[in-house]
């Protein structure tokens, strides 16, 4: 035990705490954009008209049947051809995340409203609901229910999924923990570090999906 | 009120609905018997445009439900349905399931929805149940709920399918009480059911089908005592044994 060095922590705190920062930061622009993204892809997935439905099909399974690594590695380098120019790692991480993610969200969403009995929807509509009136009014809200575990299960996925970042270089938190390792030479302190708040960030998250699903078993 | 004129429909090449023709008054009780998988509650749901037809044509207060510029939505707004699940809202209080109906689509002000709903449920015998939700009811309880919120769009016309059939037998009695009062206001009802009783009690017709076809129609009494085809007299034995 004598040969730990716990102060390599605190002497590099601060670049740490940075690389922690763009990890929270590169989530929560992956999660929240994929969710929204998700919500019309998925919305797309369950459409009649033949032009909206094909595209967003395509789109999730080509999506999700590529690893995450490979989207990160195909946007960085395919984004400055497009443009012209590159717009940096920390941006073309993000639209790369929003992409991967949104497949997956997408496909929760669409399970998450046909998992709503289409005897609902008739029930709406006998009492003249419209289209728009019934899914905002009866079949979103129980779809989100229904939903809630799975999309914090998958935003879970998605926040350890950010380190994979740094394989372009981004200076993300596991990526800072090697930075520092590289310097200081210890690994064990720094990469233990890394585990432990990665585990209580995620342990936390699935907590609260156990904790939805009882109490969703519970109302109904 | 209701003109059912040749309809027939197919799933695929299987036919369900076989040439129906039926008239119903302003008024009239409409009681629609068979065996299952003979076409009732599909018949049910193409009078209010839930189920489409390919053939035939059905006019409602002298609007044609085939004519594609029909304002379904509208239409459907006067004619109030309950289902054999209840299919009340699960995430809304009773209340609400009530009252959501007239205020989003009737744009009826929420203090005078809550009031009628309050009146609804004392109609139906359970106006201590507004602020619980359906899951905590009972099925009979359900069942009353979902015949509230059908009537809170004040509806002309009001259809049942099979609104018994999923209610143990205790809770089959305080549901076609209920529906038994409505019939007496004069509400015009087709109700899809096999309790016979309350055919008997309040039916002006009884129309038995099979194989989506209306085999046989009558009123109460000649149509239990002297039921004119094998396939009715069959069904009878086998239900009012």
């Amino acid at each position: 035990m004598g040969s730990f060095d716990w102060r390599v922590i605190q002497n590099n705190l601060p670049f740490l705490m940075q690389g922690l920062l763009t990890t929270f930061q590169l989530a929560l622009v992956g999660i929240s954009g994929g969710f929204l993204l998700g919500i019309l892809v998925g919305m797309a997935r369950l459409s009649s008209i033949k032009v909206i439905y094909y595209p967003a099909t395509a789109f999730v399974n080509v999506t999700r049947s590529l690893p995450l690594i490979l989207v990160i590695f195909w946007f960085y380098f395919l984004v400055p051809v497009l443009l012209g120019r590159s717009i940096g790692d920390f941006s073309s991480a993000c639209v790369a995340f929003v992409a991967f993610e949104a497949a997956y969200f997408a496909e929760i969403v669409r399970a998450g409203i046909q998992s709503v009995s289409t005897g609902q929807m008739q029930a709406a509509y006998s009492t003249g609901f419209d289209y728009r009136l019934t899914m905002r009014y009866i079949i979103v809200p129980q779809a989100l229910r229904n939903m809630q575990p799975s999309l914090l299960t998958q935003s879970v996925i998605a926040f350890q999924d950010t380190s994979l970042a740094y394989v372009i270089g981004l200076n993300e938190f596991l990526h800072s923990a090697s930075i520092v390792d590289a310097r200081e030479m210890r690994s064990v302190e720094l990469y233990t570090l890394v585990g432990v708040v990665y585990f209580l960030i995620c342990f936390e998250m699935s907590m609260l999906a156990k904790r939805l699903e009882a109490k969703k078993g519970h109302g109904q | 009120m209701i003109k059912i004129k040749n309809i027939s429909k197919w799933y695929g090449d299987f036919m369900v609905l076989n040439n129906i023709n039926e008239t119903i008054e302003r008024g009239q009780v409409v009681v629609i018997c068979g065996p299952s998988g003979s076409g009732k509650s599909t018949m049910l749901k193409c009078l209010n445009g839930l189920e489409k037809f390919q053939q035939g044509d059905i006019i409602v207060d002298g609007t044609s439900l085939k004519d594609p510029a029909t304002d379904l939505i509208k239409l459907r707004q006067k004619m109030g349905m309950v289902f054999q699940r209840f299919e009340l809202y699960p995430h809304l209080k009773v209340i609400d399931n009530i009252t959501i109906a007239p205020v989003k689509v009737k744009k009826i002000p929420i203090r005078d929805a809550i009031q009628r709903g309050i009146e609804l449920l004392e109609r139906v015998g359970i106006p201590e149940q507004a602020d619980k939700y359906p899951g905590n009811l009972s099925g009979g309880q359900q069942q009353r709920v979902a015949i509230a919120r059908a009537l809170a769009m004040d509806p002309e016309i009001m259809l049942f399918d099979e609104p018994t059939s999923a209610l143990d037998p205790e809770m089959i009695k305080e549901v076609l009480e209920v529906m038994t009062d409505l019939a007496r206001s004069g509400m015009t009802m087709i109700v899809v059911t096999h309790e016979m009783g309350f055919a008997r009690e309040v039916a002006n017709e009884i129309i038995f089908m099979d194989e989506g076809r209306i085999i046989e129609r009558g009123t109460d009494k000649t149509f239990f005592t002297s039921p004119k085809t094998e396939r009715a007299k069959d069904f009878l034995n086998k239900i009012l044994l």
